[in-house]
């Protein structure tokens, strides 16, 4: 095919570093507005009482699905001792690595003291799902950096393949770690019907899956277009079958968190009814279509171009998105204690009408500053991604698959 | 061991909103944040202070005194990574050190008690130009959680929460539960109660009397 034809020696060219300069700019911008948010006060966010987690920790916990994704297809097939997809391991480790710092990132920026994060250190409370999350998402972190490291030691021959296998396997359980944690930040918590489910920690995983390799294939065909790298079309058809099968299993857990909620037509009726006909119906069925186009494109062949492949995996990457506004939103979207009170700029997003008329469509929104906060982080995660392709030895190595 | 619990007679509240308001002065509260907050039981559909149901003969309303309910299981104390919010081992009182907190709000996601946990969104604004209340009330600081402390202040003092004064209905009873004679003890001895939540196992320590 055409777009394998490598360019040799361009590091990306000039298209990276333009692309460079305008993500540093994004990123600036970020910083000074979360500047903004501390010194003015977060009561600049959509963030309220009644719905105090918002768009930070929904892409808190859509980066973690995004980075131990990439992380696990990179490192199954050196842990299992299969063929690899190719020389993608590498760019996949970076994706994984630039995800995990947006995902700390996004928690940084929704703490509203960021001047006290060393406390998590001096007076760590392990009983705190949050606790085991940072510890995890730390560790996770350094040995992504280490295994990206250990890979190319490989190739340069330092490293021996046993000894990168072992990094692999650790790095893999390490990932599947990382999101089963995050899960437990909200399925732990018995204060929320909808999280309160031993479902959520496979179900995160299944999600991570589902985005990570989606996300792979984004940036594989893209770089191979660009001319970044070369890969046979079987690895990316391989790649795009997984995908429709994770994206399966991801419908198929939600089908069974739905008919548990429901089937006693008790209070979790009352999240199916949220979810399917409620205030959230457009994101949960925007994630049902897009998963299930994602998953027909993925399974019929003659669909299976690299085009569509791509709609598919933004599909997918959107539909997880989705998912990840109904699982933040849907928590704080049916209150405990339902009785009416004297609601207040403070107390729930839409107040001005009073306690019931906050829950009638979404409880939350987020204002524009969140959203500029949010694009800064994004910017910071791609102006580390474009630096690494353009400085970092992220190409394939001759010789290697 | 000393277990402070408060427990609150339904059938003698009429809604006046005064505790709210003398916990609102003795903690000198900023604006627009209340730590007791009186929940109206009318069926829901009209609003708060409102009698629900329909007129003439199943008229509703009643009220609910809310504010921490001080759980001897609290879902808050376990959740916060930094253990600024913790159960007082001496009075089983569920305490918060704004000094501590670095405002990730996951005891307010984890708290079943809606609402009752308020976090400071902005720098504190105060309606008087002084502090009000209890001059040994800590400092409110801007993007920490806070939330009722039943008075700390004050019970550590031997005086009562400073919600038990002026009720009108004198509805309020405040004790040790770990007493058999104390007057809270005795009452959820021979009074039907509910407690809010139960089947989320957290063991409030606030009673309701019906």
């Amino acid at each position: 095919m055409s777009e394998t034809t490598n360019t040799p020696a361009v590091k990306g060219g000039k298209g990276l570093t333009i692309a460079i300069a305008v993500a540093a700019v994004v990123t600036v911008a970020g910083i000074a507005l979360w500047g903004m948010q501390l010194s003015g006060g977060m009561v600049q966010t959509g963030m309220r009482n009644l719905d105090s987690w918002g768009l930070y920790i929904t892409m808190f916990m859509f980066f973690v699905g995004l980075s131990a994704g990439g992380l696990i297809i990179s490192s199954v097939p050196k842990a299992f001792g299969m063929e690899g997809f190719g020389g993608i391991s590498k760019v996949a480790v970076w994706t994984s690595i630039c995800c995990t710092v947006l995902a700390i990132g996004f928690v940084v920026v929704d703490l509203g003291q960021p001047f006290r994060m060393w406390e998590l250190f001096a007076y760590s409370n392990l009983s705190s799902p949050l606790m085991w999350d940072i510890i995890v998402l730390a560790t996770y972190l350094i040995l992504s950096v280490v295994y990206l490291w250990a890979q190319l030691r490989a190739e340069a021959g330092r490293v021996s393949a046993a000894a990168l296998r072992v990094v692999s396997v650790v790095a893999l359980v390490c990932a599947v770690l990382v999101h089963s944690v995050t899960a437990w930040i909200f399925g732990l918590q018995q204060a929320h019907e909808f999280w309160h489910t031993a479902l959520l920690g496979p179900w995160f995983v299944s999600s991570a899956l589902v985005c990570g390799t989606a996300l792979v294939l984004v940036v594989v065909i893209a770089l191979r277009r660009a001319g970044y790298l070369e890969l046979e079309q079987r690895y990316v058809t391989r790649l795009a079958k997984m995908l429709g099968a994770f994206v399966l299993v991801d419908l198929y857990f939600f089908g069974c968190d739905l008919l548990t909620s429901a089937f006693p037509e008790g209070s979790g009726a009352e999240v199916v009814a949220m979810l399917t006909t409620g205030s959230l119906a457009p994101f949960f069925w925007a994630e049902i279509v897009g998963c299930a186009l994602a998953a027909v494109v993925c399974f019929v062949p003659s669909l299976r171009t690299n085009p569509l492949i791509v709609v598919a995996s933004l599909l997918a990457i959107a539909g997880i998105f989705c998912k990840r506004v109904q699982l933040l939103v849907g928590g704080f979207q049916i209150p405990n204690v339902d009785y009416a009170f004297q609601t207040n700029a403070l107390t729930v997003t839409n107040w001005e009408g009073g306690f019931e008329a906050a829950y009638q469509g979404m409880v939350y929104w987020p204002t524009a500053l969140e959203l500029g906060v949010a694009l800064g982080i994004l910017g910071l995660g791609a102006l580390m991604l474009c630096v690494g392709l353009k400085f970092l030895p992220l190409k394939q190595a001759e010789n290697v698959h | 061991m000393t277990h402070y619990g408060m427990v609150i007679d339904t059938k003698k509240c009429i809604g006046c909103h005064v505790c709210a308001m003398a916990c609102k002065v003795e903690n000198n509260l900023p604006n627009d944040v209340w730590w007791n907050r009186i929940l109206t039981d009318n069926g829901g559909g009209v609003g708060f202070d409102m009698v629900g149901g329909s007129y003439p003969d199943n008229l509703q309303l009643g009220f609910i005194a809310m504010g921490c309910q001080h759980c001897e299981n609290p879902a808050c104390v376990k959740v916060c990574p930094v253990g600024a919010t913790y159960r007082d081992p001496e009075t089983g009182v569920v305490r918060q050190d704004y000094d501590k907190c670095i405002g990730c709000r996951m005891c307010m996601s984890a708290c079943p008690y809606t609402g009752v946990r308020s976090f400071n969104w902005e720098e504190p604004k105060y309606h008087m130009d002084y502090a009000v209340g209890g001059k040994d009330v800590p400092v409110h600081q801007k993007h920490v959680v806070e939330k009722c402390t039943f008075c700390y202040h004050r019970i550590s003092k031997g005086e009562e929460p400073a919600c038990m004064h002026l009720c009108v209905g004198r509805a309020r009873y405040w004790g040790d539960l770990d007493d058999p004679d104390s007057e809270v003890s005795q009452l959820i001895r021979d009074r039907e109660y509910k407690q809010l939540l139960e089947d989320r196992d957290t063991k409030p320590s606030v009673y309701y009397l019906v």
